[in-house]
């Protein structure tokens, strides 16, 4: 008889499990989270499933649709101009490392004490507030024979007839565009890291004069490894951005002249020439190389920063320590 | 629960309500289903319908006119004026719409657009659901000129607001001081006349190249001025076999580009190609420091008004001849179309206001168009060496009944996009001359073998 009243009595109707504090705990967990999974789910993963099933049609963006298997991505492969504007990343991620060493550099002067260092901040930042498209247009302007640029060069003594054509030059242009996109992005780093770097304790800092450490000692024992986190983050932002640079060669170049990026070509070839399944196949493609690469620098810094992970005790410090405690112990 | 219940049932008539104020404001002469039987060629303007009463909405991309500071002939107020002496109650309200190509697809999909609009890209298929027949092309090309931009199954559904003829912005001044008195009527020629202009001019021809458009351009020369036939582009084209090849006589699409080529390789074009600058352009050509650009009719005013220069500026023919004679394509602009789903005397009304501006407005005239009535011989300024040189004005043919889509086909698998935007690949020529890595015969090649890829992928007959 008791087992069967139990049995009753955990037999709830759902509408009072539903008034039943649990089940109002439930309502609002499930409420709260189904929003934004629903959106993410409609505006995120259903189209990325839709994308990747594109990959395998020979369509247009209205039409019949032709399924053709893996033909789209073997085409991706035979296409020298796919495979050649792949190489193009190089560049760019070249560019990413200099970004990331200039602004890791300013951002360690800036925060040490330095004259009017919120200006300097300010105009170094600047660049990243214009709009991208207005950015493509100044440096058009800039690298055009005979102006800005070439008349800089003229003022420290360069012959015009010396100077390179800059977008001209297919030798030299791409260098062209990777430098306008450093000097965009530069600035935004630079303050990521002025970020990070104020947050390290000040007393290190003097800690570290009294022991006669010069600025380059603190910088590499006590800038650096605090804030390594972001450095990596920012180093493996800025090499899967480089794969997919498309601003700086869509609006300087129009992707012309050998300067069509991997996004570039993509972008021509989906809306131009309305082939969205070799685009679809592409996409999915550049997501696969970006997976790889941002594994690859993981395991990377994973190796590089193996040392660092002991906060500022040094090894041999600990070494010793440790030897301490062990010969009080064997006593 | 019940507050709530009370709120949803709120929010829910609130958006009944406005969705039903949306339907009702568009749809004011709309009574469904009734179409006009009046056609395009049945109507006498000035005699017909000047009674008649309706209320028309038009769509228009051409905001600038509804400016009263419009610098052009005259202003649409000024055209809506003239049109109410002749039909005092068929009020016409425009609308003007700035990013036209896309918004006007979504305006027609939703059905609430008003009266007329400028036909946007459609499939031709679908026109005669959203639009209103001007009746057979044989009645309508008794009375205009180019009727066929949205021919299907012999109906007519658009009928262009303007057409332009194609030619060669040049500058007159600099022309004449270098010696040249003719214009050149063949691509030796043009290429003699932009040596002559060398070192008298920072560039003989100026590519445009950065612009990227500016290098499409070149495709709508490849047709009619190529070949004097208007079936080409839509009919012949696609069952050309290498239709990029040299025929050997100085014309068709191979010695076009390789007018291009040729320049660009002998040093006749601007120093760096990389940053020219299309604003910066119109005004270089205004004062001289440019030769020629290859540039439809439509650039012409622009480049008039560009600088303080203007009486400068020329326009003359293509340097191709076929046959003895030189041709110009005449391209139609945008399209009145008429909503098939409006009243049937708002579309009478439509109709007799769209009569009105074809052949009695002047709005082709006054905006640098070719006359479109038949009989009307009224060239503006713009076409006098081409009426001096007896140019003839042919428009491209549609294409042939099951092969309307053909050509877009071949186009995307091609990736060569003929006079569909194929800008990259004229790019390349520009590049290859200048780099000198590529012979012009070796891309004509290429382009070829593209094209009867396509063909062969897409299963078309190659004639």
């Amino acid at each position: 008889m008791g087992v069967n009243t139990a049995v009753q009595t955990n037999k709830k109707t759902f509408g009072q499990w539903l008034r039943s504090r649990k089940g109002q705990q439930t309502v609002i967990i499930v409420a709260f989270i189904i929003i934004p999974l629903l959106l993410l789910f409609t505006f995120t993963y259903l189209p990325f499933a839709e994308m990747v099933k594109f990959g395998f049609y020979k369509m247009k963006y209205v039409g019949a649709r032709k399924f053709v298997g893996l033909d789209n991505y073997r085409a991706l492969f035979a296409r020298k101009d796919i495979v050649s504007s792949l190489k193009l990343c190089l560049y760019y991620m070249a560019g990413a490392l200099i970004q990331i060493a200039m602004a890791l550099y300013l951002a360690t002067i800036l925060s040490m004490k330095v004259k009017a260092s919120g200006l300097f901040k300010g105009l170094i930042f600047f660049p990243y507030l214009i709009n991208g498209i207005a950015i493509g247009f100044i440096f058009k302007f800039f690298y055009t024979r005979g102006f800005v640029f070439d008349t800089v060069l003229q003022w420290c003594g360069f012959q015009l007839n010396n100077l390179p054509y800059w977008l001209k030059d297919q030798s030299i242009n791409n260098w062209s565009l990777v430098g306008s996109s450093v000097w965009r992005y530069c600035g935004q780093q630079m303050v990521l890291f002025i970020g990070a770097i104020m947050s390290v304790d000040d007393t290190l800092y003097e800690a570290a004069d009294l022991d006669g450490a010069n600025k380059f000692q603190q910088f590499r024992y006590i800038i650096l490894p605090s804030i390594k986190t972001i450095v990596t983050l920012n180093i493996i932002l800025s090499i899967t951005g480089s794969l997919s640079a498309f601003e700086a060669p869509f609006v300087i170049t129009d992707g012309a002249n050998g300067t069509g990026t991997f996004f570039v070509v993509m972008n021509t070839i989906a809306h131009t020439n309305q082939k969205v399944g070799l685009a679809s196949a592409m996409a999915v493609f550049l997501l696969c190389i970006i997976f790889i690469c941002t594994i690859l620098q993981k395991l990377f810094f994973k190796f590089a920063f193996r040392n660092m992970n002991a906060d500022d005790e040094s090894r041999s410090a600990k070494k010793k320590r440790m030897k301490a405690a062990a010969a009080k112990g064997g006593r | 629960m019940k507050w709530q219940q009370v709120m949803a049932a709120a929010v829910a008539a609130t958006m009944t309500l406005s969705l039903a104020a949306c339907g009702g404001s568009g749809k004011s002469g709309s009574s469904g289903g009734d179409v006009t039987d009046v056609k395009y060629a049945d109507i006498k303007l000035g005699e017909d319908y000047t009674d008649l009463k309706a209320d028309l909405k038009m769509m228009t991309n051409r905001t600038d006119m509804l400016d009263e500071g419009y610098t052009g002939e005259k202003t649409w107020a000024q055209y809506l004026e003239e049109f109410n002496k002749e039909y005092p109650d068929i009020k016409v309200e425009i609308e003007g719409i700035t990013d036209y190509s896309e918004d006007s697809l979504l305006r027609l999909q939703g059905g609430d657009w008003g009266d007329i609009m400028m036909i946007p890209e459609v499939d031709k298929s679908d026109l005669s659901t959203y639009f209103l027949s001007y009746g057979d092309v044989d009645s309508v090309s008794e009375q205009v000129k180019y009727p066929n931009r949205w021919l299907y199954d012999g109906e007519v559904y658009g009928l262009p607001i303007t057409a332009v003829g194609r030619g060669i912005v040049y500058n007159k001044r600099v022309f004449s001081e270098a010696g040249i008195t003719a214009a050149p009527k063949t691509p030796e020629e043009f290429i003699e006349a932009l040596k002559k202009l060398k070192g008298k001019t920072q560039a003989p021809l100026y590519t445009n190249y950065a612009a990227g458009w500016t290098m499409g351009a070149w495709d709508d020369y490849t047709a009619v001025a190529a070949t004097g036939d208007g079936t080409f582009r839509n009919q012949k084209l696609v069952h050309a076999k290498d239709p990029f090849s040299d025929p050997g006589d100085g014309t068709g699409a191979y010695n076009v580009y390789k007018i291009l080529y040729d320049a660009v390789e002998q040093g006749l074009t601007e120093d760096d190609f990389s940053t020219t600058d299309w604003e910066g352009s119109k005004n270089m050509l205004n004062s001289g420091q440019i030769g020629c650009m290859v540039l439809g009719s439509w650039a012409y005013p622009q480049v008039k008004s560009a600088g303080d220069k203007g009486e400068d500026i020329g326009y003359m023919p293509f340097p191709m001849t076929i046959g003895g004679k030189q041709y110009s394509p005449a391209d139609e602009d945008y399209c009145f179309g008429i909503n098939v789903s409006s009243s049937a005397d708002n579309q009478t009304a439509a109709l007799v206001f769209v009569k009105w501006m074809t052949e009695k407005s002047g709005y082709s005239y006054n905006e640098g168009g070719l006359p479109l009535a038949v009989g009307d011989e009224n060239y503006p300024e713009v076409y006098d060496e081409f009426l001096a040189n007896n140019v003839e004005f042919v428009s491209n043919e549609p294409a042939l009944e099951g092969e309307e889509d053909t050509l877009n086909e071949l186009n995307a698998d091609s990736e060569l996009m003929v006079a569909a935007n194929g800008n990259d690949k004229i790019q390349e020529i520009v590049e290859h001359a200048s780099n000198k890595d590529k012979s012009f015969d070796d891309i004509m090649k290429e382009w070829n073998q593209k094209w009867s890829d396509a063909q062969e992928m897409d299963g078309v007959e190659v004639k």
